[in-house]
C-alpha cells in the first residue's frame, strides 16, 4: 500500500528527488494517518501551493447550474482538472463557456474533503486567443443569427413621414445634438421623443431596453434612432448586449442603430432596421423618404401647372387662330359691323325696289298720259302692245332685283352665321361680357367683386354678380 | 360641381395627383373637365405639402415611467437655432 501510495507522488515531482534513492529510503518510523487527518494534510498542502494558479486547457462538461454557479472541466491530451465557478465569479463572465473552448482560468486549488476530490475554483476566465468581448460578441452573434433576428426578411422599411421622432440616447451626449442639428436643418417641424438612457457602463444595456420599450408604447412614435457618439470597444460594449438586441427586434416600430464608430459592427447594428453610421447618418435617414416625397410632390405639382397652362395655351392659340384668321377676336364690333350692313342693305335694297318701282310707275303714268292725252288710237294697238312688253319687263326687272337681293342677303346671313362665335359656344366656351355688354372681359381683374357681367353661352345669356376676382391658375 | 371627393392619406393623395397630371398632361379634355382636375391636383398638392409639414416643431423626453413631458428648457437642445417646443 505504501509503495502505491507514494509512488504517484515521486512521478509527480521527481525534480525534488533527482537522485530516486532506492525504495529502502523509507521514514525511520511509521506515521499512520486517518483518511480524514490525510485528506487535511493533503488539502492544506495544495491549497497553500497552489493558492493563486493560471491554467490553459479546453473547456469540457461545462454545465451551468441553478444555483448559479458553474462547473466545467478543464482538460488536455491525458489530463483534466474539474474546475467551478461559483456565482460571484459568473456574474462578471463576458462570453458564455461552451465546450471545446480553449481558455486560460485563473484561482485556486480547493479540495473537497468528503468526497476526495480536487478542483479548481474559478476566479476568471477568459478564452485564449480572442479577447472576452470579442468572444460574447462572436457568440452572441452566432445565437440571434441562427434565431434569424439579422434576417433581411424582418427588416422593416422606415415610415416616410414619422409623426414623432423616438431618440434612446444619453441626454448629454454629442449623439442627441448631431441629431437635433441635423434635424433643425432638414426638417424644422420634426417632433422628437427622447429617452435618456446612459450609453456605457453598468446598467447602461438595461436603460437603453427600456428606453426603447417605452418609445415604442408612445403614441405617434414611429421610429427610433438609437445610438450613441463613438467610443473604445469597451465605450460601445452596451450596443452588444443581448437585452438591447431583444428590445429593438421587439420594439413594435422600426429603429435605426446609430453607434458612432467606423470599423466595427455592433450586434444592435444587425438586428435594427436600418445601420446608420453616426447619430448624424441616422437622423439624415429619418428625414431623406421626406424630402425625397417633398420633391416628388413639388415635381407632380410643377407638371399640373404646367400642364394647364399648357391646355390653357393651346387652347388660346386655337381661339386667336381663328381669331387672326376669322376676325374672331373682333367678332363683337363685326357683329354690329355686319348687322348694320345687313341693315344698310337691307334697307338699299328696299330703297332701290322702291326707286325702281316708282320709276317703272313713273314710265308707266307718262305713258298712260301720252296714251290718253294724244288720243291716238291707230297708234292705241302699238302703245298697248309696248306698254304690255314694258309692264312685262318692268315686272322681270323688279322679280330680278328682288332675287339678286335675296340671294346677297341670304349669302350675308351665310357668313355671319360662320362668323358666328355660336359654334364656338357649343362647344362649351362662353364670352364673358362687362353689365352694359359692350366689352369682353378678359383678365378676372378687369372687374371689380359686386360688378355685374354677362355670360353668352351656347343657348341664352347669363346675368351675374362677381364674388371674388383671382388670377392663379397661372400663379 | 360634384363636391369634392374626401383625401383618404398620403398615399391615396399622391397617387390621384399622378393620376390627374398624366390625364392633364395627355390633353384633350373639355376646359371643364381640365379645369375641374386641375383644382382637384392643386387641392392634392396642398393636402400633400400640408401631411409633410404637419409634425409640430418640439422636443419631448420621456420620464423614467414612460411619461412624456416637454424636455426642460435649458437641456441645450435650443442652440441650434429651434425652440424646444
Amino acid at each position: 500500500m505504501d509503495d502505491l501510495f507514494a509512488n504517484p507522488f515521486e512521478e509527480d515531482a521527481p525534480e525534488a528527488e533527482p537522485a530516486r534513492p532506492a525504495p529502502t529510503r523509507r521514514a525511520p518510523e511509521r506515521r499512520i494517518f486517518s483518511v480524514g487527518e490525510l485528506t487535511a494534510a493533503i488539502r492544506g498542502t495544495l491549497e497553500s501551493a497552489f493558492g493563486d494558479v493560471w491554467v490553459e486547457g479546453e473547456l469540457s462538461n461545462c454545465r451551468a447550474w441553478n444555483s448559479g454557479h458553474f462547473y466545467f472541466t478543464l482538460k488536455e491530451d491525458g489530463a483534466q482538472i474539474k474546475a467551478v465557478m461559483f456565482r460571484s465569479a459568473v456574474r462578471y463572465l463576458r462570453f458564455t463557456p461552451e465546450d471545446g473552448l480553449r481558455v486560460i482560468a485563473r484561482g485556486r486549488l480547493g479540495v473537497y474533503e468528503p468526497k476526495g476530490e480536487y478542483q479548481i475554483v474559478c476566479e476568471h476566465l477568459e478564452p485564449h486567443g480572442l479577447g472576452a468581448l470579442q468572444l460574447a460578441f462572436e457568440q452572441l452573434k452566432k445565437r440571434l443569427q441562427a434565431e434569424g433576428l439579422f434576417d433581411a426578411a424582418r427588416k422593416r422599411p422606415l415610415p416616410r413621414l414619422p409623426r414623432r421622432i423616438g431618440v434612446v440616447t444619453s441626454l448629454d451626449g454629442a449623439a442627441l445634438r448631431d441629431i437635433i442639428k441635423v434635424l433643425r436643418r432638414r426638417h424644422p417641424n420634426a417632433h422628437l421623443v427622447i429617452a435618456p438612457a446612459r450609453v456605457q457602463g453598468e446598467g447602461a444595456a438595461a436603460e437603453i431596453a427600456r428606453g426603447l420599450r417605452q418609445l415604442g408604447r408612445v403614441e405617434g412614435v414611429d421610429v427610433i434612432i438609437v445610438g450613441r457618439g463613438g467610443g473604445s470597444v469597451e465605450d460601445l460594449q452596451a450596443f452588444n448586449e443581448e437585452r438591447v438586441a431583444r428590445a429593438i427586434a421587439a420594439c413594435p416600430v422600426p429603429v435605426i442603430s446609430a453607434v458612432g464608430h467606423e470599423v466595427d459592427v455592433t450586434i444592435a447594428d444587425f438586428v435594427a432596421d436600418v445601420r446608420a453610421a453616426t447619430p448624424s447618418a441616422a437622423a439624415e435617414v429619418v428625414v431623406a423618404a421626406r424630402e425625397e416625397f417633398c420633391a416628388r410632390i413639388d415635381r407632380l405639382t410643377d407638371r399640373l401647372r404646367g400642364a394647364m397652362r399648357t391646355g390653357l395655351q393651346q387652347r388660346r392659340g386655337r381661339v386667336h387662330v381663328l381669331a387672326s384668321r376669322r376676325g374672331l377676336a373682333a367678332w363683337p364690333a363685326r357683329l354690329a359691323l355686319r348687322g348694320r350692313h345687313a341693315a344698310e342693305l337691307a334697307h338699299e335694297l328696299r330703297s332701290a325696289v322702291r326707286r325702281a318701282l316708282a320709276r317703272r310707275d313713273r314710265t308707266y303714268r307718262a305713258l298712260r298720259l301720252r296714251l290718253e292725252t294724244r288720243d291716238l288710237r291707230r297708234q292705241l294697238a302699238g302703245m298697248r302692245a309696248r306698254l304690255a312688253t314694258t309692264d312685262g319687263r318692268l315686272a322681270g326687272s323688279i322679280q330680278r332685283v328682288r332675287h339678286r337681293s335675296d340671294a346677297r342677303f341670304r349669302a350675308l346671313a351665310g357668313r355671319l352665321e360662320n362668323l358666328s362665335p355660336l359654334a364656338v359656344l357649343a362647344r362649351g366656351y362662353a364670352v364673358c361680357w362687362n353689365a352694359d355688354g359692350t366689352a369682353v372681359l378678359r383678365r378676372a381683374t378687369d372687374v371689380t367683386p359686386g360688378a355685374h357681367v354677362r355670360v353668352t353661352l351656347h343657348e341664352g345669356e347669363l346675368h351675374c354678380s362677381v364674388d371674388r376676382t383671382t388670377l392663379n391658375y397661372d400663379s | 360641381m360634384t363636391p369634392e371627393p374626401a383625401i383618404a392619406d398620403f398615399d391615396s393623395a399622391i397617387a390621384e395627383l399622378e393620376t390627374i397630371v398624366k390625364t392633364l398632361e395627355e390633353g384633350d379634355l373639355p376646359l371643364e373637365r381640365s379645369l375641374a382636375l386641375f383644382e382637384r391636383g392643386v387641392q392634392l398638392s396642398r393636402f400633400c405639402h400640408a401631411q409633410l409639414e404637419a409634425a409640430e416643431r418640439r422636443v419631448d423626453i420621456l420620464t423614467e415611467h414612460g411619461e412624456v413631458k416637454p424636455a426642460p428648457a435649458g437641456l441645450g437642445l435650443d442652440e441650434e437655432g429651434g425652440r424646444s417646443r
